[in-house]
Formats: C-alpha cells, structure tokens, sequence
C-alpha cells in the first residue's frame, strides 16, 4: 500500500513537473524568437533589414529548436525553418516586400504554436 | 505534456467505463482495469516508436500516465471494498439450484447457448449436473457439481429450445416431430415454446425443461432405448 502511494505520488510529480517545465521552455523560446521576429519584421518594413540580420534571427532559432524537438511535433519546427529560410532569401535578394509575409507567417506561428499546448476545452478535445 | 495527461486520462476512464459496461463477455481472464491497460499501452508504445515526427516524449508521458492510473486503480481497487466492484465488478451467478438465472445471463451480455458452451468447456455436459454455475469477475467460469454429477451425464444433451425457439438440426436428432415435443410442452403448462427458456434433451430421453420465470424441470419423455 505503501510503495502504491508512493509511486502514484513520485508518477505524478514527474509528469507535473514535465509538464510546467515544457509549458515554461517552449513559452520562453517562442517569446524570445517572436520579439525578434518583431524587430526584423520592423527593419524589413522600413527596408533597411540585411541578410546578417535575417541569419541573426535563424542562428537564435538554430539553437533553440535542438531542445525544442523534445517538446513539439518536428512537423512544426520544419515548417517554421521553411518559412524562415524563404524570408532569408528574399531579404539576400532585397525583396522586402515578399519576405514581409513571410515574417508575418513566422510571427503568427510562434504565437500559434506554444498555443496549442496550452491548458484549453479545445485543446483537450 | 499536461495535455497528452489529461487526454490519456480521459481515454483511459472512457474505456474503463465502456469495458464494464460490455460485460464479462469481453473480459477473459483479466480484470477490466487490466484489459484497457493492455489495449491502450501497445499503441501508446507503438505510435511515437514508429512515427518519428512525434516527439518520443509523448509516448514515455502517456505510458507514465497509464501507470500513474493504474496505481491509483489498484489503490482503490485493494483499499476501498466499494471500489472494488465498481472497477471490477461482482460474480455473476448465472445457475443455480432454481435453474438458469436469466437476468444475470443478459446482465453479461450472454446467453443459454454460451453458458451451456461453458458448462461443457468446464467439462459439465448437463445443465441439471450442477448445483451452480457463475462468471467470476475477470470473466472466468467457475461451476459446484452436484455429488452424484457424473452418472447424470451418459448422454450428450442437446438444445432443443434456446429462448422460445425451436433448434431445427437437434429436432430431427431425436428423430421426433415438433408436435411431439409441443405435446410435451402442453403437459407442462406452456401452449408453445414461446414461454420456455431452455429445453434440452439428451439421447435417453431426459429432458431439462425451465419456462421463463421459473424453477426448472428434469423431465423423463421414456424413449425406448439411448437414441443416441
């Protein structure tokens, strides 16, 4: 009886634990990655952004996205690097207004996805 | 994380419920909390092994979820008597001296013809041979013989009515009429066999007779000679 208690108490505290750790790590890292975002988004539009800035922002998320694969489908983490690699490109080509949408896409994404993790009816659902 | 707990709980109570509610049919040998753990934990296993697009994590988290409740299942389960049946459920004395209990058969999702196949599975050929018959709660079946048990059985007895139905091929075994047997019914109160829950009969000519509602009857139809 008592090992049961035990082990009902020691299962639930690592997956409490777990849990506030990844609802903490990936919050913190979209919100770091969107505030930039926000910034070369501001510079793209007032078209002074330079590639260096754009690989500024993709040395960030590099980093980043190793711990990330532990916590969120690696589907979202390539669909962010795709985005992210087209707006580099466009900012290397200068096209500011086609790498504007796609900046807007990865700002929305990062809010997005931290989202859907989040404690929600339509999330458990 | 949180969410891949709250889900696993919910679909684990889901299947809990639906599991007990299906009867001891379902089961087979095991308890129901242990038959969901047992459906739920090779997919939970096998989904992220398999698709490696899913974090690993999410496997190990609905695998310590399951444990996690299946802990507190067996807490309850050992600890709280109440509990107990209502996870595991109660036996289900299913014959006894009476005859065959009807309502706990539909009560398991069963019928005469899967008791008389466990009878026989527990090596009881006639329904009159014991004194009880019941499915535990894991969905094994357990039966108390009679004393005198093995000299009732020199004849392999067959279904003859199974709720209010006439079995057509084990008719024409005993090589008699439905008219014959109707006769036979009319003698014990029934105008068809509409109103008679089982009736068996075995080569010599006995018959284990029960209508609807009531006590069963060992008829002897004096047949000359074992027919079969």
């Amino acid at each position: 009886m008592v090992k049961t208690i035990v082990s009902i108490f020691i299962s639930l505290a690592l997956i409490v634990g777990i849990s506030a750790y990844e609802i903490y790590s990936v919050g913190s890292t979209f919100r770091t990655f969107s505030e930039a975002l926000a910034s070369l988004y501001d510079k793209t539009e007032a078209q002074t952004a330079t590639y260096e800035d754009g690989c500024a922002v993709r040395t960030f998320w590099k980093e980043k996205k190793r711990t990330l694969h532990i916590w969120i489908p690696h589907t979202s983490i390539e669909n962010v690097d795709y985005q992210l690699n087209e707006a580099l490109g466009y900012l290397y080509e200068q096209k500011y207004d086609d790498a504007l949408p796609k900046i807007e896409v990865l700002i929305q994404m990062s809010e997005k996805i931290p989202a859907s993790y989040a404690f929600s009816f339509e999330n458990i659902f | 994380m949180g969410l891949i707990f709250i889900r696993t709980i919910i679909i684990y109570i889901t299947l809990l419920v639906v599991m007990r509610l299906m009867g001891k049919r379902q089961i087979g040998e095991m308890q129901p909390f242990e038959l969901v753990i047992t459906l739920l934990i090779a997919e939970l296993a096998c989904i992220p092994m398999a698709d490696t697009s899913i974090p690993l994590l999410y496997g190990v988290i609905a695998i310590v979820t399951i444990y996690f409740l299946h802990q507190i299942v067996c807490l309850l389960d050992l600890g709280f008597k109440p509990m107990k049946a209502l996870l595991s459920g109660a036996p289900s004395i299913v014959l006894n001296k009476d005859g065959i209990d009807d309502t706990q058969l539909k009560k398991n999702n069963l019928d005469v013809s899967d008791l008389i196949e466990s009878l026989r599975g527990a090596g009881y050929f006639a329904l009159d041979a014991v004194d009880y018959a019941l499915y535990e709660a894991n969905g094994s079946f357990s039966a108390l013989p009679k004393t005198n048990y093995e000299q009732m059985q020199n004849s392999l007895p067959v279904i003859l009515i199974d709720e209010g139905k006439f079995d057509e091929k084990n008719l024409k075994l005993t090589g008699k009429d439905k008219s014959y047997f109707l006769g036979v019914l009319k003698e014990q109160g029934c105008k068809n066999e509409k109103k008679v829950l089982v009736m068996t009969v075995d080569g010599n000519g006995k018959a284990y007779f029960q209508k609807k509602g009531e006590r069963y009857k060992v008829l002897e139809l004096g047949w000359e000679g074992k027919i079969w």
